[in-house]
């Protein structure tokens, strides 16, 4: 045969099945250029210049290895889908003789052409885009920008190489299809006679207990700590659930209204009651992961768009002050007052020196203990790491200790108290009595306060453990009564926090500088002494603010794109093969008599189904998940439920907008081929 | 007045931009009576599934008209060919055309249920049929786990149950063994025999010869006809072979 022949047929193949390769062309080209973007953006060192600018790269350096692993599986995917519209076709060439190797060889072009297309078109889109990609990156982390033209040959190196291995891996997977299917399967293929699924009850409500008990999780988290670790439980519940319900529970939901004889014998039910019943159980599969793919598009914008509009507010909450210098160290020591009276003194005089004056200064220190509290008792002796399993997270508290001049004093309040007496400003979700036991001291509570209705809130804001403020008449006695506990590593377990913020009347340039010369001091006055300290200036963090949450925000945005095409793209096949399934099915229906409109009624119902469930699912699941973010954006600092909310509604809307306009893209064009 | 009436029928399909047309049917006329079991025969391209298409109000004639039970279907709209379809006609297909996502006694049920019928309606009809067609042990069963014999008797209950003026059929038995194709045969001739009307086209001379009369078609007209009467099958049988082996050396009847 001729050197020419199968790239010929390999072309032409390509040509002749344009309604399914031309869609896989734009996916691949898109997942190449958005590589090369995020590559060329993570580790071109743009942003190594700028303050804060290492985490955006971090990023989207972390972004590209997922998009190299995402790509892969999406792209075996869509490859296997095409390998098997064309089965029919490679058995027909090898009923005309072709042996398997020639088959190999055609498959071998094909695969070529998509990677010539693929790369060509990805790497032009890949660099004509990048500036624009760039610009937007560096407006939202608010670095300057210059409009040089950047090409960097390190990242089309990459792009390259790890789409050509890729391909490679599809271009085997297409052979061992092709290869290990007689003549005979190959022309059957898609005819092979597959039976009605039959109801498993089993795995149905399996799926939806899996799926409950996923939403249960994440709705009775109520702190942040056991957030973090429930969250990849209730994720990996829901999405088994996920699968299982759309596979099983379906197809299960599917006979029963099938045994309802009134509402399944209506013309509009008939037809699509017993195609999504005879489809669900290959559907479900593709259905979930939409439905997947969906909920990670939702939580992933909502989450980063939220922290990134409230950046403002969460440097606010971080840093009340324009300045907030912090020392912490284990133990209990003597000379911490003294220590704390220095360091004050110290940062006053500097600050003069620079020709400010501090106003608005809190100024405090306290004492901390952790450990588990149940029935207003803090038990001190658990140890967390042998019990990580059994431990409830909800239940592990903080107690801080503070003087009760000390409270008066931020509180503007004045309580008196004695010996064991204390004042308790407390966490809505705990429980405590008239009597408080920490470790082995007993303390009376005199007078009990909602920590959200508290003066004290104002000053401290802890939102990831919860709080119990212990006002004792003297902390430092208090304190010396812990100074023997220790943890299970034998370091003490009662630490010591020592806070001083205050404003400037400088501008932001001079805070920055401020910040960092105190910083200096502080550093230089207690590293020696082995105590945890900093000085950070509000204008210098907000930097760090902008570039992380920035970098987020445009990651989920990157990867949205990518996760947004792949679920257009798994419809649009799904849609089409099932146009060509029921192209024969409708001819027989017409016969029998079914009106054309009929005809539109069910197709619009069964797609409607197809198209809503996923998209259903996606927001009940965003709905279950969403107590469990706010919880995990509060690590962050970021405490804004109403917004959060409000960027889920606008992620939800612009979603079902792009959705509505793939439903009716794809459902002309399943119109088209059934009529 | 005679069932379905013929008059007149010709269908020309037009070539595509200026190329030639074909001319399936010349000029078609004839009619059945109530009761009547016909059987149209011909070669392949003489024009006899054109035929059946304009019958069924699948296709539309290019002139010529066809009245059944007085209606003439050229004057019925588009949109309510599909019912007039689903109310009056019966159509029994070669490839037996079931759904292969429905059970066999929903595929039954289909017509039943695009008229919007009632479900207690619709097990009242199919309990009648069921017992003279042998199916009751298949209703429940996806069409992919019966055999064709059984496949075609489920097309024929589901031509049957609505009570059709005529039963159109088109090779009933091109796809069946010749067991089954006795078996399908009998059975139209026991229909036939309370009353239905059947109009069947097909090849074979062995189904052909079940049927009161069998109209051969050729190049587009109805060429020959050929009663019954009161012969037995196998001299019917041999009266068709003569005929058709008379068509085949371009023998003029006229």
């Amino acid at each position: 045969m001729k050197a020419g022949l199968y790239p010929k047929i390999a072309a032409d193949g390509i040509r002749k099945n344009g309604r399914l390769y031309i869609p896989y062309f734009i996916t691949c080209i898109l997942m190449v250029a958005l590589f090369y973007i995020m590559h060329m953006l993570g580790f071109s060192g743009l942003l190594k210049n700028f303050e804060g600018g290492s985490t955006a790269s971090d990023m989207l350096r972390f972004g590209t290895y997922i998009m190299a692993v995402f790509g892969t599986i999406f792209l075996f995917y869509t490859q296997s889908t095409l390998v098997k519209g064309r089965l029919k076709e490679f058995g027909l060439y090898s009923v005309l003789g072709m042996n398997r190797k020639n088959l190999g060889r055609i498959v071998f072009f094909e695969t070529l052409i998509s990677w010539l297309i693929a790369m060509t078109g990805g790497l032009i889109a890949g660099i004509g885009l990048s500036k624009l990609a760039e610009l937007g990156f560096l407006r939202l982390v608010a670095v300057e920008v210059n409009y040089k033209f950047n090409l960097s040959v390190s990242s089309l190196v990459t792009t390259v190489i790890v789409y050509s291995v890729i391909f490679f891996l599809i271009f085997l997977n297409s052979v061992r299809r092709v290869r290990f299917a007689s003549a005979i399967n190959l022309i059957r293929a898609d005819k092979a006679g597959e039976k009605p699924p039959k109801a498993n009850w089993v795995v149905g409500i399996l799926g939806f207990v899996i799926l409950a008990s996923g939403y249960y999780i994440a709705i009775k988290i109520k702190q942040p700590l056991s957030a973090l670790v429930w969250f990849f439980i209730a994720v990996i519940l829901t999405i088994i659930g996920t699968y299982l319900v759309l596979i099983a529970g379906s197809v299960l939901l599917c006979r029963i209204l099938q045994k309802n004889k009134k509402y399944y014998y209506k013309t509009t039910h008939f037809v699509s009651v017993s195609s999504m019943a005879y489809r669900m159980k290959r559907n479900g599969a593709s259905l979930a992961s939409i439905c997947i793919l969906l909920t990670m598009i939702l939580v992933m914008i909502s989450s980063t768009s939220a922290l990134y509009i409230n950046r403002e507010e969460t440097l606010m909450n971080h840093y009340p002050r324009h300045i907030d210098a912090y020392a912490s160290k284990y133990g209990y020591e003597k000379d911490y007052i003294e220590i704390a009276e220095k360091l004050r003194s110290g940062i006053d005089e500097r600050t003069k020196e620079y020709g400010a004056a501090a106003k608005n200064e809190i100024c405090f220190f306290n004492y901390c203990l952790s450990g588990y509290f149940e029935n207003s008792y803090l038990n001190l002796d658990i140890n967390p790491m042998e019990n990580i399993m059994t431990i409830d997270y909800d239940k592990v508290a903080q107690v801080y200790f503070f003087d009760v001049d000390t409270y008066n004093r931020l509180t503007g309040s004045d309580e008196s108290l004695s010996d064991r007496k204390v004042l308790a400003v407390v966490d809505g979700n705990l429980d405590v009595g008239n009597e408080l036991k920490i470790g082995k001291e007993t303390f009376d509570v005199v007078k009990k306060t909602d920590n959200s209705k508290a003066k004290l809130r104002n000053v401290i804001s802890t939102n990831v453990v919860s709080t119990i403020y212990v006002i004792v008449d003297d902390v430092d006695k208090v304190a010396s009564l812990y100074k023997d506990y220790k943890d299970p590593t034998g370091s003490p377990m009662l630490s010591w926090y020592w806070i001083y913020d205050f404003d400037t009347d400088l501008d932001a340039e001079h805070q920055t500088e401020l910040g960092k010369i105190l910083n200096k001091f502080v550093h230089d006055e207690l590293s020696s002494k082995r105590f945890v300290n900093y000085c950070d200036s509000r204008e210098y963090q907000r930097n760090d603010f902008i570039k992380t949450f920035g970098g987020l925000f445009f990651l989920g945005i990157l990867l949205s794109i990518i996760f947004l095409v792949s679920c257009v793209l798994i419809i649009y096949y799904k849609q089409i093969s099932e146009g060509f399934e029921d192209q024969s099915r409708f001819g027989i229906m017409q016969k029998v008599g079914m009106t054309k409109e009929n005809i539109k009624k069910s197709i619009n119902s069964q797609m409607l189904t197809v198209f809503l469930i996923p998209i259903i699912f996606a927001c009940m699941h965003l709905a279950a998940v969403l107590p469990i973010i706010h919880k995990l954006l509060l690590l962050f600092g970021h405490n804004n439920m109403p917004l959060l909310l409000g960027c889920a509604g606008v992620c939800v809307l612009i979603c079902g907008i792009f959705y509505a306009v793939i439903y009716k893209l794809t459902s002309n064009a399943y119109y088209r081929i059934v009529s | 007045m005679s069932l379905l009436e013929v008059t007149g029928l010709q269908k020309v399909y037009k070539g595509r931009r200026g190329g030639a047309s074909v001319e399936a049917l010349k000029n078609v006329n004839f009619s059945v009576e109530n009761g009547e079991y016909v059987a149209i025969m011909g070669e392949s391209g003489s024009g006899k599934t054109t035929l059946l298409n304009i019958l069924a109000a699948l296709d539309k004639a290019t002139s010529g008209t066809v009245i059944l039970d007085g209606m003439n279907l050229s004057t019925i709209k588009d949109s309510a060919m599909a019912m007039f379809r689903r109310d009056n006609l019966g159509y029994v297909f070669q490839e037996f055309n079931l759904l292969d996502t429905f059970t066999i006694e929903d595929n039954i049920y289909l017509p039943l249920v695009l008229a919007g019928r009632r479900p207690d309606d619709m097990r009242a009809r199919l309990d009648k049929l069921v017992p003279s067609l042998g199916i009751s042990e298949i209703l429940k069963k996806y069409p992919y786990e019966v055999s064709g014999g059984q496949k075609q008797r489920a097309a024929v209950a589901r031509a049957l149950i609505t009570d059709p003026k005529i039963i159109l059929a088109d090779e009933p038995t091109g796809a069946l063994d010749s067991k089954s194709s006795d078996e399908l045969l009998a059975l139209f001739k026991q229909v036939n025999e309370l009353g239905q009307t059947i109009l069947m086209v097909t090849h074979s001379t062995k189904a052909a010869s079940n049927a009161s009369r069998v109209l051969f078609i050729k190049d587009g007209i109805i060429f020959h006809q050929i009663y019954k009467g009161s012969s037995s099958d196998t001299q019917m049988y041999q009266k068709i072979s003569d005929t058709l082996n008379l068509l085949a050396q371009g023998g003029d009847l006229k």
